[in-house]
């Protein structure tokens, strides 16, 4: 049915749902799942489905596929950075969260890095599941404020005068990194560039990709 | 609103964990709560701002600790309890009633195709931009009631029109119900105009509605 766009309303049953749900998640789900199997809400079949997709199908090695592509094919490259989502709908990737794709390029002088600080927007298409750091507290509120400081964790150690491009996805753009090709590739296959390029690359947390794999 | 959700630039928080950073789910509860989310959600009138927005009416301690799809999960049940698809009392007791079984859940052939379709929020414009690529624009000091995705630390914030996107569904509308185009703007504020301790020269790019800056 409709729902009541009541904000009230909606904190209202939230407060009940933490008053009488298990707090455990394993056992919240599990109790959950009996539920809406038993109410016809969701069809297991479904699920399996939902799982399946982004354990077996869909993950970051698309995006690695595409930066592949990017860095062998100038005229891929150009309509990747133009057209982000009409570009990897090309390779077959178009899907959940695709569709408002951007692509945004390092450089000697740039750094990009991506977040989503009012709730966690990824491009689930091309990436695959966000990694739960993504998803944390710590991440979304300091890549805004310490992008820097985040980078140092990662490893990432930039020097001040490269200019660090923080992309707060605020609405429905979503989007990847383009990571600069590793020297000493030249001659490489594009299966074998995609090797070389993580997911992290992508997000914006690792920047210097290694030639012979990290 | 202003909730705990809009974490941007809030101080406190401590390293990053990358724990389980290389697993798509970092536990089974974890994926069977996501594939519940989204597979109760199926092809049901519950728009994405929304969602968006009854998660943020989470109880504030449960949005800052509880896993992030457990959190999906909630606020789908939310959801459907909001829109009498489930009543609170059948979640209490953990107990269908057997008289209101819901007749058409998502299939897995649904699934399939939801994964290969990507939504278009894109909509024809219905007025001029007011702005253009290279314009100073200045952010709304205050706060609203209800969805915005104007973060708190972009408020009263000077920045440049890097891009016009055309024109998108508005959050703000959405979450009432309403489509609502409006034109859609990245926009890049200077770090240092938006945290005094910034000394280098870094930029942060938003992607805002029109509606959320100050007319001159």
């Amino acid at each position: 049915m409709e729902p009541s766009y009541d904000s009230a309303k909606v904190a209202e049953i939230h407060r009940h749902l933490h008053s009488h749900l298990p707090s455990e998640p394993a056992l919240r789900v599990k109790a959950l799942e009996s539920l809406l199997v038993e109410k016809g809400l969701v069809d297991p079949a479904a699920l399996d489905a939902w799982i399946e997709a982004y354990t077996e199908e869909i993950g970051p090695k698309r995006g690695a596929m595409v930066v592949a592509r990017a860095w062998t094919d100038p005229d891929f490259k150009a309509r990747l950075l133009a057209d982000a989502g009409a570009a990897v709908d090309e390779m077959g990737f178009a899907g959940q969260a695709s569709g408002h794709l951007q692509a945004v390029e390092n450089t000697d002088a740039v750094h990009n890095l991506v977040v989503c600080t009012l709730c966690s927007c990824y491009p689930f298409a091309i990436l695959g599941m966000a990694p739960p750091w993504y998803k944390a507290n710590e991440y979304r509120a300091r890549a805004v404020r310490d992008p820097r400081g985040v980078l140092a964790e990662f490893g990432v150690a930039l020097e001040p005068e490269i200019a660090v491009r923080v992309w707060d996805s605020t609405a429905e753009l979503r989007y990847m990194v383009v990571p600069q090709r590793p020297a000493g590739t030249e001659g490489f296959s594009v299966e074998a560039l995609a090797a070389l390029v993580t997911r992290n690359a992508m997000i914006g947390t690792d920047r210097d990709l290694a030639a012979g794999g990290a | 609103m202003d909730g705990v959700f809009d974490l941007g630039g809030k101080q406190g928080f401590g390293p990053v964990d990358r724990a389980h950073e290389d697993e798509p789910y970092h536990s089974e509860a974890d994926a069977r709560a996501y594939a519940l989310s989204v597979a109760a959600r199926g092809e049901r009138a519950y728009p994405i701002d929304w969602f968006r927005h009854t998660r943020e009416n989470m109880v504030p301690t449960d949005y800052l600790t509880r896993p992030y799809f457990d959190q999906w999960l909630q606020t789908t049940l939310a959801m459907a309890i909001d829109a009498g698809d489930i009543s609170l009392d059948e979640v209490i007791s953990g107990k269908a009633d057997a008289l209101s079984r819901t007749p058409d859940p998502m299939r897995a052939d649904d699934v399939r195709k939801a994964l290969k379709t990507p939504v278009n929020f894109e909509r024809e414009a219905t007025s001029a931009p007011a702005f253009a690529v290279g314009d100073t624009v200045r952010t709304d000091h205050q706060g609203k009631p209800g969805h915005s995705r104007l973060p708190a630390y972009a408020r009263g914030a000077t920045g440049t029109v890097h891009a016009h996107r055309g024109a998108h569904l508005l959050p703000d509308a959405g979450a009432q119900g309403a489509h609502v185009p409006e034109h859609l703007y990245t926009v890049g504020f200077a770090a240092r105009d938006l945290f005094p301790e910034v000394e280098t020269n870094d930029t942060i790019y938003l992607d805002l509605w029109e509606s959320y800056f100050v007319r001159r």
